[in-house]
């Protein structure tokens, strides 16, 4: 067992004042919840084993989704704050396979904005006091904003998810907008008989041919995709063939993502990229605004962060405010919103939330690095 | 000093190999009886043969217990993480064809390619409330070839043991990433090849692994091996 880092009881004792309740979470965790959640790629990075029973676990990787189906599973009302601190283990190509990370799950408070900024202040709080006198530099992204602009610009609902789906990984980000730049013409792949269907937009005609065709060859119609689900996207994709996205919205959505400025510019700079753009934002731009008020009540010094447009993360859990904190070309600590992510879990209801998480070797590092220096 | 090289033990592809270093000047000589599992080069001190299954082949070269070996593309690629960094692939013989690729049901009428697919899996958890299912043995190539080549993350894969073809039709999973020559399988269980759904045209191939330790005369001994097959090959 690795030994807890000597600054452990010095977070949770701020974790505490902050209102957070520590959860105590288990080492070993079902590996399911994991790999649906973030997906298989992520089955190279963790330790995996299985019972007896043949059920898959795995070793903590992470703390959010344990802290959350312990909610659940609890029947714990909201809103409530989570502190944790523990091992997570990881395979990592750099860097030690076990280390400590401690953070705050904020869960069900429905002031986004307050919440928002409540976690970012206690991250950076919690860093200022392990590492006195450091310049920390936190970087803010918000896919709410992407989104609006997505929406506003009129796009097609299967181009807006394709895009949305993209964000935050800017390779893929970057050959999706240059294959939409381009019209794809005819569907490919399919016969004349399926063709002239799509042609005169009948869907009802295409699920029973699909119904039909299932059947004959054996396959369920209601273990996967549905007839009704094919034919309905298949029209849709028909009647994007020929369509691409122009280069006015092609030029607008390249200029929001290459927005880069400092958190106290970050207002103004999107209003005038909405009123350049023709773009009615107002709405991604009131929760915005919200935040950046809140941060400034909450005593968060602004003067040290960026606001990154393009800056996300791209799961599909994730929803709004996105957050890294930085000190010497270290990430230090990483947080965001993910409303999505307890109703994928089981919540019956959705409850909005958001936390962060703190590196504490890479924290311990640093404080190293410090402390070999001769004070100023 | 001596070089280990691994042969596949049974089958057509222990046949084609040794058929390949016989043209090549290389007598394959076994050791005790035909049967046996060992062998030697004739008139090549310092090299012995042997005789392994496929996979193990693989394994092997990335455990640097053996220094070449015939062995197919597909299963080194699977088998290994990094797996140019750890073997060479010398050259390519010519036989033991099969490409790795992802086939849906003939009936998904609207995906063709890669593109399409990631629209589907991405709203598959809000449609059917479980992630898109990937029958397959390819886990490495598989999450290689989804995840960093094209962005698609939200997938499960279910492990395939044989018949990976049925899973669709019996609803283990939604579609398929397998090995295919002909294409006459999937055909025959109603599936089709994504338009940029292969994932890798693998063929049997001479594999060097990659050594630090290894001494001068077998680098040697191994370089005119290579330089055999390659001609013959090429």
């Amino acid at each position: 067992m690795l030994n807890q880092p000597k600054f452990a009881d010095d977070i949770m004792t701020l974790f505490a004042q902050r209102k957070a309740l520590p959860v105590h979470i288990p080492v070993i965790q079902p590996a399911d919840p994991f790999l649906d959640m973030a997906g298989e790629d992520l089955r190279r990075r963790i330790f995996l084993t299985e019972s007896e029973t043949g059920e898959s676990l795995c070793l903590r990787p992470e703390f959010t989704i344990p802290v959350c189906l312990r909610h659940i599973e609890t029947a714990s009302g909201t809103p409530q704050r989570y502190a944790y601190l523990g091992q997570v283990f990881r395979q990592r190509r750099d860097g030690e396979n076990e280390f400590y990370q401690a953070g705050i799950e904020d869960l069900g408070d429905a002031d986004i904005a307050k919440a928002d900024a409540h976690a970012i202040r206690d991250a950076s709080d919690t860093l200022t006091a392990l590492l006195p006198g450091i310049e920390l530099h936190t970087t803010l992204g918000d896919q709410t904003v992407f989104e609006a602009v997505v929406a506003a610009l009129g796009l097609p609902d299967g181009w807006q998810s394709r895009l949305i789906h993209a964000f935050g990984d800017p390779a893929l980000l970057d050959s999706l907008l240059q294959s939409l730049s381009q019209a794809s013409g005819k569907v490919p792949g399919i016969d004349d008989r399926v063709a002239a269907l799509v042609d005169s937009g009948d869907e009802a005609g295409l699920t029973e041919l699909i119904d039909r065709q299932m059947v004959a060859t054996g396959y369920m119609t209601n273990a996967s995709r549905t007839p009704a689900e094919i034919a309905h996207r298949l029209v849709q994709k028909a009647r994007l063939s020929n369509a691409r996205l122009d280069a006015k919205a092609l030029d607008v959505l390249k200029t929001f993502l290459a927005l880069d400025t400092p958190m106290r510019d970050a207002a103004d700079a999107l209003a005038a990229f909405s009123r350049i753009a023709g773009l009615d934002l107002d709405a991604a731009l009131n929760i915005f605004n919200a935040r950046v008020q809140a941060l400034e009540k909450a005593g968060f010094d602004l003067s040290s962060s960026r606001y990154r447009a393009a800056f996300g993360r791209p799961l599909d859990y994730y929803t709004g405010l996105v957050f890294e904190m930085s000190a010497q070309g270290a990430v230090l600590a990483g947080g965001g919103r993910f409303d999505r992510l307890l109703t994928l879990l089981g919540a019956k209801a959705a409850i909005p939330s958001v936390g962060f998480s703190l590196w504490l070797d890479r924290i311990a590092a640093a404080r190293a690095v410090k402390s070999e220096r001769p004070s100023q | 000093m001596s070089v280990t090289i691994a042969l596949p033990s049974k089958g057509r592809m222990k046949d084609d190999a040794m058929a390949i270093f016989a043209r090549a000047g290389l007598e394959i000589v076994n050791i005790g009886n035909e049967r046996s599992y060992r062998g030697v080069i004739t008139g090549m001190d310092g090299a012995e043969v042997a005789f392994l299954s496929a996979g193990e082949i693989a394994r092997e070269l990335g455990n640097g217990n053996i220094d070449m070996g015939v062995t197919g593309e597909d299963l080194v690629r699977e088998d290994l993480s990094a797996a140019d960094e750890r073997v060479t692939f010398c050259a390519r013989l010519g036989f033991g064809h099969a490409d790795v690729v992802v086939a849906v049901p003939d009936v998904w009428i609207d995906v063709d390619t890669m593109a399409d697919l990631g629209d589907v899996a991405a709203d598959f958890r809000a449609r059917h409330g479980r992630r898109l299912r990937i029958a397959t043995k390819y886990w490495r190539l598989t999450q290689q070839f989804f995840s960093a080549q094209h962005g698609i993350q939200v997938y499960r894969i279910v492990e395939s043991l044989g018949a990976t073809e049925g899973a669709p039709a019996s609803g283990q999973a939604d579609i398929i990433v397998d090995i295919t020559s002909t294409g006459s399988t999937l055909r025959a269980n109603h599936l089709k090849i994504l338009s940029d759904g292969i994932i890798l045209q693998s063929e049997a191939c001479l594999v060097r692994s990659r050594s630090d330790v290894r001494s001068a005369p077998d680098e040697t001994l191994l370089d005119d091996i290579v330089k055999n097959i390659q001609t013959i090959s090429a």
